[in-house]
């Protein structure tokens, strides 16, 4: 009887792990952050400015393009990380670049925005562990 | 009949341009490929340290996938352009990053050192307008 409780919880686990995350795996060393702007900066309004996506120890690749220990970038403004086992909604707060690109120019209100990196899979999925940035704040203003 | 001709060889005219550059993979317009860090004339204190490739108006996709208006880094050391018409050749002066890697660490003895960022399409071969990045120099102590 207590064999099989371990059993069940060892596969609730298991299976719960399986549902916070995608099935394509990434490097575990794979990190992405933004290169700029930094934390805490200061943007002048009305005025477009350069988010600059880094990534290291796994690869770019477009959408669709399914090669191994690669992604393509997805820049979350204004909102938390969405669901880990799901496409990555696309609308104004989750910006996809699946045509491989590795930095935009974009334009924010003045106020206060954070903003965070997300690696997708051909899919659009996060990965297996799922690869995403600090979030930052910036101001605009 | 003399008509038809006429069309036949203009047809061919127009073609033949086509045929010639079939060889080489169009850059997009505004495409630049540019090295983020070091930056020219930066002294490094370690051998060991990490080049970070930027690419504006263009996308990274790994090698052996032909997708529109993107291609992979080569970083060239101490060493100048390659025969643009040809894939880059792949040494210890021509580092391939067919993997989609925007980053790389590289280590150089003490002394001075060029470095230089050339994009190739899914073949190697420098895209038609060739996109490279200006040559800096650095100096590693």
């Amino acid at each position: 009887m207590n064999r099989i409780l371990v059993f069940a919880a060892s596969l609730a686990l298991l299976l719960g792990g399986a549902a916070h995350a995608g099935t394509t795996p990434a490097d575990p060393r794979a990190f992405v952050y933004i290169g700029w702007p930094n934390d805490g900066q200061v943007m002048p309004a009305g005025r477009p400015f350069r988010v600059w996506f880094g990534l290291r120890y796994m690869g770019v690749a477009p959408k669709d393009v399914a090669y191994p220990n690669t992604g393509h970038h997805h820049l979350l403004i204004d909102t938390d990380l969405p669901p880990m086992d799901q496409p990555i909604p696309s609308d104004r707060n989750h910006l996809h670049f699946g045509a491989g690109e590795t930095e935009t120019m974009i334009q924010l209100p003045p106020g206060k925005h954070t903003l965070q990196l997300l690696m997708g899979d051909a899919h659009h999925i996060p990965h297996n562990p799922p690869v995403y940035s600090k979030k930052i704040t910036i101001y605009v203003k | 009949m003399r008509r038809r001709e006429t069309l036949l060889a203009l047809a061919a005219a127009v073609m033949m341009p086509r045929l010639a550059f079939a060889g080489r993979t169009p850059s997009p317009p505004g495409a630049e490929v540019y090295i983020i860090w070091p930056p020219d004339g930066a002294t490094i204190p370690t051998g060991k340290f990490w080049v970070r490739m930027g690419l504006r108006n263009m996308g990274v996709c790994p090698k052996g996938i032909d997708r529109p208006n993107t291609g992979h880094h080569h970083l060239l050391i101490d060493t100048d352009l390659p025969p643009l018409d040809q894939p880059i050749p792949s040494d210890r002066n021509h580092l391939h990053f067919g993997a989609g890697e925007t980053e790389a660490r590289i280590e150089l003895p003490p002394g001075k050192h060029t470095l230089q960022l050339l994009m190739g399409d899914y073949n190697h071969v420098p895209h038609d307008p060739p996109v490279y990045s200006k040559k800096i120099t650095i100096t590693v102590k």
